[in-house]
């Protein structure tokens, strides 16, 4: 695999440290009711090192969320293997932090509640945790937000506490399947600020599903293309930008190029 | 945004809705007494509404020792339907968590509960005399089989219709079956819990009543059977109006613990961006 921009290709100096994560060779076939075996990802190998902000960009229903339910464990991948801390991937990992499309806050309860759930699944130290809460709300612009519920905030508030859910129990590894798709356009470059400044406070290594090609280069060090059903990864881009990074680079000609090389690997004029 | 004048309003909100059944009220009551001064008939067919009044006047008055007592026999009444509600509650809902987690309970246990739910249930009335007796036994397991089945079956509705996303949430934190259950599936299907348990108490009232008119020694039932030997019509249309508030008083209380429990139903989708 060759890229059209080989003087910002840093993937090397990733890829001598351990990666936190391997797939190799993964594939996932759904079986259906019909009996028609339906082929969601093909031959899926790539890494993560530790520290690391990757994001997978591709058009819907490519298979980016089977992907991403492959790492977290969820079900297990038809062929090929998924090494998690040099550990195959059985079953579900208490090492990682998910962040779904919609914010999956419990309704019955508080926002500090919601935020602790994985403490007390894991029983693990509350006290400790809530302090954490506590600097995760103000880090999200949410003080004071701790005993309010779930229907008394917007959705973007609502996708900061799952944000704050998925890193409380402290995970090496955060999986996001397009966390800010549902938001509307100022709170979702807002989201992407305060993910860079969470990812840059905590630095933890960040698996980002996004069908946004600007969202995907902005906050990421690498991009993974994938293709439509089945979904394979036809391109990976590592994008060098300092950080911190803010919305103004996306206007610059280097910014628009990344672009616009997913944008034609997707296939034409998707949305950016 | 409570502010005064809007305290006020909903006052008059609440006076309003209260008017038009009162009026409605009265009128039945003038026309229910102008009919039998019309029409004279035998006051065993249809009493004067004094004559409740007065029966029911009566009936509460006494002291609640005396077997004349209307208080006397509620107590009884009462606490065989609370009683009954709550274990039938419980049980319905223990059953609907064994079905909703363990494939094989359901399996086996569900065309018993479909099978049953057809027979007509008060038929089973004559049985529990025989096997629980005349005392209050027979009624709290006549009004906890009324309450088992609609809160088993929405509870298991409400059990199984758990959210996939908060499923997988649980699962990728590697949670137990009961935590999965503690902490979403009981808490979520909690408004399918009270759809069923607002059936239940109407239906618990219902079984130790039925259990009463079969085969007891106290109770509300009891005296209803007791006046009708007699023809004491005014006396069973007295029964009648205590019954409705008593069954009124625990329709509220049930739906007050459901608006307590289920605050969060009626506020979904609020404030949405």
């Amino acid at each position: 695999m060759s890229t059209l921009i080989p003087e910002f290709r840093n993937v090397g100096a990733a890829e001598t440290r351990s990666p936190l994560l391997l797939t190799r060779k993964v594939t996932k076939i759904y079986p259906t009711r019909e009996g028609r075996d339906v082929l969601a990802v093909e031959d899926i190998s790539f890494f993560l090192a530790a520290g690391e902000f990757v994001s997978v960009v591709g058009s819907s229903g490519c298979g980016k969320t089977t992907l991403m339910k492959l790492i977290a464990g969820l079900f297990p991948p038809s062929a090929g293997e998924i090494v998690y801390c040099g550990q195959p991937v059985k079953r579900a990992q208490r090492g990682m932090g998910i962040v779904f499309q919609t914010p999956v806050l419990l309704p019955w309860l508080t926002v500090l509640e919601n935020a602790l759930l994985p403490i007390r699944v894991l029983r693990l130290n509350r006290a400790e945790a809530e302090a954490r809460v506590k600097d995760l709300l103000a880090l999200v612009g949410l003080s004071g937000f701790e005993h309010t519920y779930p229907f008394e905030l917007s959705g973007g508030m609502q996708q900061r506490a799952a944000i704050i859910r998925s890193l409380i129990h402290e995970p090496h590894l955060l999986l996001m399947d397009e966390p800010f798709g549902a938001l509307d356009a100022l709170s979702r470059e807002q989201l992407n600020i305060e993910l860079q400044r969470i990812w840059l406070t905590h630095r933890k290594t960040v698996f980002f599903i996004t069908h946004s090609i600007t969202e995907a280069v902005f906050l990421s060090d690498r991009v993974l293309v994938m293709s439509n059903r089945p979904g394979r990864i036809v391109k990976e881009l590592a994008i060098p930008f300092e950080r911190p990074r803010d919305f103004d680079i996306t206007t610059q000609a280097d910014f628009g190029r990344y672009v616009h090389e997913i944008r034609q690997l997707l296939g034409g004029s998707k949305d950016a | 945004m409570r502010d005064s004048s809007c305290t006020a309003a909903r006052a008059r909100a609440a006076l309003s809705r209260l008017v038009w059944p009162l009026i409605s009220a009265a009128v039945a009551l003038v026309g229910w007494e102008l009919l039998i001064n019309v029409y004279p008939m035998p006051s065993y067919v249809l009493p004067a509404p004094g004559s409740v009044l007065r029966a029911l006047i009566a009936g509460l008055g006494e002291s609640p020792a005396s077997r004349a007592s209307f208080i006397f026999h509620l107590a009884d009444t009462l606490r065989a339907t609370i009683l009954g509600f709550v274990i039938g509650s419980v049980l319905g809902m223990a059953l609907a968590a064994m079905m909703a987690e363990f494939r094989i309970v359901q399996r086996v246990g569900f065309p018993y509960v479909v099978g049953f739910q057809s027979l007509p249930k008060v038929a089973i009335a004559p049985l529990y005399v025989i096997w629980f007796g005349y005392q209050i036994e027979s009624k709290v397991a006549m009004s906890a089989t009324l309450t088992l089945f609609p809160v088993l079956l929405n509870s298991l509705q409400g059990f199984v219709s758990a959210e996939r996303e908060r499923l997988e949430l649980m699962a990728s934190l590697d949670a137990s079956r009961w935590q999965t259950f503690r902490h979403i599936k009981f808490p979520g299907a909690l408004p399918f819990v009270f759809a069923g348990l607002n059936l239940g108490i109407v239906y618990a009232l219902l079984g130790t009543i039925v259990m009463e008119f079969i085969g007891a020694q106290r109770g509300m039932g009891v005296i209803v059977t007791q006046l009708q030997t007699v023809s004491d019509t005014a006396g069973v249309f007295a029964i009648l109006l205590v019954l409705a508030a008593t069954g009124y008083v625990l329709i509220a209380v049930v739906r007050t613990a459901q608006r307590r429990f289920t605050f969060w139903t009626s506020q979904q989708g609020w404030a949405r961006e």
